[in-house]
């Protein structure tokens, strides 16, 4: 075993960290929109793009650049982009999806199945194709100095390995799983959290207890959708953009989720996490075109093998 | 406290109630009972507002239920503990409480509830970290009155309580709601299938059928009725 | 005749379609008549699979791309015609129909959904990696028919009518025939279906190689057009979301729905695109997006069946659909004689130690018990005492831990639902599941096809069925119109139409009234009489008590007692665990 291997080998296991954090992130806003109301949402991906572009303007024209500068800037921007995607994806289910699912079709298992999918993929059409009107289809990109610099671990090994940490893709790793944390104690802990979780459990005796479950949808949608979006926003910090960038993460996110058993929010990080080692894993041995292939045929094992997913606990809904 | 008159509700293909009239008054144990099916549990379903009443008036307390949201009338003082044993499965057992306290009245008295609750079952002070989802039929049964008693209601509603749980269970059941009610004096009306021990208990009996009330009368009127003693009780 | 005068609105649409292709002479808009026909039997390829089994596709992309790039590389490498690669992809597209239904239809609901999702996503980036981001079709300049490269657009259209045509005319024979029944049964209810005699993996593998053929066509067809084909135009997702699209605006589980959702969506969308997609790119997405959402908000099953109910409703002739009785209600109607018949015959099903855990739960123990021919035997134990277990273990939804369960001395345990329907055992539900826009003849016309070699054979054993359960009357009537008796009596029929030997009935009279029920029970009397064997599941203590022949009470899934009514009636362990005591102390002071 040569140290050349074991260096790529780390370093591809750093990557894989790295890209998995932030995934995880995204995974845990589709995975609270999934696990709290069995709602397929396709434009989850493009909830996302609105958080990087919302990030990038919010940083760019409100003048945050200039008051923050170009390394905590980005920060401040994705922080108060977050709130804004939350009342989008808020009044996006006020508006429409609620009109398909929730209480008005609580007595109709299964009925609302269609409608709700096709609402999404329109709202998706419109996001993607609207975001093309409105922001251009140029690559955009949210530059801090920190993306061209990177902390050095090791050497280790001797003098032979050392891995390099690109510093804003480990803050944006660092700042992920922060707000995964923060997260997990609001669902945890709060008593939103737990009306939450009840709405999820049994939407029906939810109602007995008081709890109006189409405001917990709303919620979980709004919260859902913030998520996404922090995690969209880390993600511009590192790589360019584009109006259609939504399509490309829908693939991992619904595969992240349902690697960590519908429903689970600590398992959809974890989901998350293991796409992004896959991914970069793969690299080591696979053509890197192949690398969101190898992403599909994980996905496609896993539901095959083991639909609960591996790390969520399958809780049977009444 | 409760009134309903003429009710009609029903699903999208049959309608299930058919003019469907009763009256609980304050502090009154009110049985309902009939056979599988004769929209007992849509009855339940229509005061919660789960199910839309096509004709007819619910009031409570004197004010008209019809454009009160499901999820606001809990906090109106209105419980309703769910046929088949509904916990929140993925929850503990003390945060199904808390849910069933999500009420205000419920919040403000939750230390003393839950000191009864322990009181009167005191497994589930035994379980109160456990998954609800975990319980056996009648430990999730217990939750669920429980969390009906947490939300410190005016009027506790019971469907039927005793179903799929062995008798044993079930006579427990039932002795514990002959306590609540002698230690809370709550107003309580109940679902039974198991209508000799509804009857034993309730002050007031109403019995439907297809969807129809078509006997009512004090507990002791209906239990001297020949028609209730042939069908129900089996004399 | 009565098929081709049904065929009439299509054909005249066609011809209307033909006519005006022939008019349009500028190349741009006869492109878009092409491509509506094309979308539209992509949209019918989608709708065979996910309209009529419920099971929705997000992944046809995969059979589209697999189509056009057959079709591409075929013409590449092996200087092959359209006209022979056309029928090349049909194959290829059946086969990963197969392919990818084998495993996938182990999946349910969401489950299937995002697995197809991930089909034509992974070709899509093989096709990638392969090399092939971009492929174009070579000019055959001297031979352009045989090549399908027309001069004159119009061809294109034409050659598309054509295809359409056909695909219309075997989703009307798919309709109509028992391979769209079962498709419609497994949609509403896959268990009921299993039940009716449905071998309902085999149907659902012919409905997705039927619409990975279809889609395989189209898609070639696509790539001869187009001459031109790169992975994301193909395999994409929007391919995907297309099918989708054009069946759920026009409207699912109908010929028409893609046919109308393509000639909606496609022009406006080509058109937008035209006009200001050079100014605003991404307007006609946008446009198209809020389209879908206009529809699905105010037509969620699609225009097709908006307009439809709403013309039924308004051209119903009102007093027709409620004929309304004075409906009397007779409370406590004294009980019948019960006419005991000896418990005599041969034993037709014979039950020994049956097991059967979920976790912990032990839900049927040891039940073992004989079954005679001619007899009604009825089961009874409190809710939870492992009673629907017991049907689900019997008629093969469940494969019991341990036990036999012997039909005419044959071992049945390990047989599929459907191979138990076609050895003669029907059931009920306890929740009934009626296919509410289907006349009562069709719904119990599904349960027929287990015996019926014909559609004829089918439809006379279902009118026969439907007489025999005193429907004769309503037999025209849509399922969503009767009430709850004549509900429980449909299904009894659709279980009667597979000539059952063995009846089982789960709770079918709950929910009716006193009256309602007698008459139920006067059916059931009667088959019993015509010789049917009946096992039956019921709460309802004083019809049983009339009813049956034999009882079998089960308690925390164990039989606790098995005997004649008098017997079990005052048997104390029966009264504790079920009846209650005060039936007992009832009976001790009568």
């Amino acid at each position: 075993m040569t140290s050349q291997f074991v260096e790529n080998m780390l370093q591809a296991l750093a990557a894989g960290i790295l890209a998995g954090a932030i995934y995880g992130l995204m995974c845990v806003g589709l995975g609270l929109i999934f696990g709290v109301m069995r709602v397929i949402n396709f434009a989850q991906g493009d909830f996302m793009m609105l958080g990087m572009y919302a990030a990038y303007y919010l940083f760019l024209s409100f003048g945050i650049q200039a008051l923050f500068g170009n390394v905590i800037g980005p920060y401040v921007a994705i922080l108060l982009a977050t709130p804004l995607l939350f009342l989008f994806g808020y009044f996006i289910h006020k508006f429409l999806i609620s009109r398909v699912t929730g209480q008005r079709t609580v007595q109709l298992e299964g009925e609302g199945h269609f409608a709700q999918l096709i609402l999404t993929l329109g709202v998706a059409l419109v996001l993607q194709n609207g975001g093309l009107i409105v922001f251009g289809s140029v690559l955009a990109s949210i530059r801090t100095p920190l993306s061209s610099s990177a902390w050095e671990l090791g050497p280790f090994w001797g003098d032979y390995v050392s891995i390099f940490v690109n510093k804003s893709r480990g803050i944006a790793a660092l700042f992920s799983v922060v707000a995964m944390v923060g997260l997990w104690l609001l669902i945890a802990r709060t008593r939103l959290g737990k009306a939450l979780r009840a709405s999820a459990d049994n939407p029906v005796a939810a109602t007995y207890m008081g709890i109006n479950i189409d405001r917990s949808y709303r919620i979980a949608f709004g919260l859902g959708a913030a998520v996404t979006a922090m995690a969209g926003g880390l993600l511009a910090t590192n790589y360019p953009f584009h109006p259609y960038i939504g399509i490309e993460y829908v693939i991992v996110m619904y595969a992240g989720v349902v690697l960590g058993g519908m429903g689970s929010i600590t398992g959809a990080f974890w989901g998350g996490m293991t796409i992004g080692l896959v991914q970069q894993l793969s690299t080591l041995v696979l053509p890197t075109q192949l690398q969101n292939a190898a992403i599909f045929v994980v996905f496609l094992l896993i539901i095959f093998l083991r639909p609960q997913g591996f790390f969520g606990r399958m809780v049977e809904r009444t | 406290m409760l009134a309903l008159d003429g009710v009609c509700a029903g699903y999208s293909v049959v309608p299930v109630l058919k003019d469907v009239s009763l009256e609980v008054k304050a502090g009154q144990f009110v049985a309902i009972v009939g056979p599988n099916g004769a929209g007992k549990t849509t009855l339940f379903k229509t005061i919660s507002g789960i199910v839309r009443p096509s004709a007819g008036k619910i009031t409570f307390e004197g004010r008209d239920l019809t454009s009160v949201l499901p999820s606001e009338r809990p906090h109106l003082g209105i419980a309703h503990v769910p046929e088949g044993r509904q916990v929140f499965p993925s929850l503990s057992v003390m945060e199904n409480l808390e849910m069933g306290a999500f009420t205000e009245a419920g919040q403000r008295a939750f230390k003393r509830n839950l000191d009864l609750i322990f009181a009167l079952m005191p497994v589930l002070a035994d379980r109160r970290g456990q998954f609800a989802g975990t319980l056996s039929g009648g430990e999730q049964q217990m939750v669920a009155i429980g969390r009906g008693i947490a939300s410190a209601p005016k009027l506790l509603m019971l469907d039927e309580p005793s179903m799929g749980l062995a008798p044993a269970i079930a006579d427990f059941i039932f002795e514990k709601l002959i306590e609540i009610r002698q230690q809370t004096n709550l107003t309580i009306l109940l679902v039974e299938q198991r209508v000799a021990e509804a009857l034993e208990s309730a002050d007031h009996g109403y019995v439907l059928e297809a969807g129809r009330v078509v006997l009512d009368g004090s507990n002791a009127t209906l239990r001297a009725d020949d028609r209730v003693r042939q069908a129900y009780l089996g004399m | 005749m009565q098929t081709l005068r049904s065929l009439g609105p299509i054909l005249l649409a066609a011809a209307i379609y033909a006519a005006i292709t022939l008019v349009v002479t500028n190349s741009y808009y006869q492109l878009t008549l092409t491509l509506v026909l094309v979308w539209a039997i992509f949209g019918l390829s989608w709708n065979i699979l996910s309209g009529y089994t419920g099971l929705v596709s997000f992944g046809h992309a995969a059979f589209f791309g697999l189509g056009a790039y057959a079709t591409a590389l075929g013409q590449i490498y092996f200087d092959l015609s359209p006209w022979v690669l056309i029928p090349i992809s049909v194959v290829i597209g059946g086969l990963a129909g197969v392919l990818i239904g084998l495993p996938t239809f182990r999946l349910r609901g969401h489950y299937f959904a995002l697995a197809m999702l991930a089909y034509p996503l992974a070709l899509l980036y093989v096709f990638e990696w392969l090399g092939y981001q971009e492929l174009t079709l070579p000019i055959k300049r001297e031979t352009p028919f045989a090549y399908m490269q027309f001069s004159d657009p119009r061809m294109y259209t034409m050659v598309a009518l054509v295809m359409l045509l056909v695909v219309v005319l075997i989703t009307r024979a798919v309709e109509r025939s028992r391979f769209g029944m079962a498709l419609l049964a497994i949609k509403q209810n896959e268990a009921a279906a299993e039940a009716a005699g449905i071998n309902t993996l085999y149907w659902k593998l012919c409905s997705i190689a039927l619409s990975g053929a279809i889609a395989g066509a189209v898609g070639a067809f696509y790539a001869v057009v187009l001459l031109v084909v790169t992975p994301p135009s193909v395999f994409g997702m929007l391919v995907s979301a297309q099918a989708l699209t054009v069946s759920m605006f026009g409207g699912i589980g109908t010929v028409w729905g893609p046919l109308i959702g393509a000639a909606v969506l496609i022009p406006v969308s080509e058109v937008l695109h035209a006009e200001l997609g050079a100014k605003i790119p991404g307007i006609q997405g946008v446009i198209f997006g809020l389209a879908i959402m206009a529809v699905i908000l105010m037509a969620p099953e699609g225009v097709y069946w908006k307009v439809r109910d709403w013309w039924r409703k308004r051209h119903a002739p009102a007093p027709a659909i409620t004929p309304t009785l004075p409906e009397h209600v007779v409370p406590f109607s004294p009980a019948p004689a019960r006419q005991r018949r000896p418990v005599t015959g041969p034993v037709l099903l014979s039950v020994k130690g049956l097991s059967k855990s979920f976790g912990g739960l032990k839900a049927v123990q040891d039940v073992s018990f004989d079954v005679h021919e001619g007899m009604i035997l009825g089961i009874i134990g409190p809710n939870g005492a492992g009673k629907t277990t017991l049907f689900n273990l019997l008629n093969g939804f469940l494969k019991p831990d341990a036990g036999e369960v012997m039909l005419d001395g044959k071992n049945m345990v390990g047989r599929r639902p459907h191979e138990l329907c076609v050895a003669g055992v029907g059931r009920t539900f306890q929740v009934m599941r009626p296919f509410p826009r289907m006349s009562v003849r069709d719904n119990v016309r599904v349960g027929a096809y287990v015996r019926a070699a014909s559609e004829e054979e089918a439809q006379r054993l279902a009118d026969d069925a439907v007489a025999r359960a005193g429907l004769s009357s309503v037999a025209h009537k849509v399922a969503a119109e009767l009430t709850t008796k004549e509900l429980r009596l449909m299904e009894l029929a659709r279980a009667l139409a597979g000539k059952p030997r063995l009846l089982l009935l789960d709770e079918t009279l709950a929910g009716l009234g006193h009256g309602e029920a007698d008459e139920v029970v006067a059916v059931v009397q009667r088959l019993a009489r015509e010789g049917v064997t009946i096992v039956i599941i019921e709460h309802t203590m004083q019809a049983m008590v009339r009813l049956v022949d034999h009882f079998l009470v089960l308690d925390h899934g164990a039989v606790l007692v098995d005997g004649e009514p008098e017997e079990v009636t005052r048997n104390p362990r029966v009264i504790e665990a079920y009846l209650g005591k005060k039936w007992g102390a009832a009976h001790a002071r009568a």
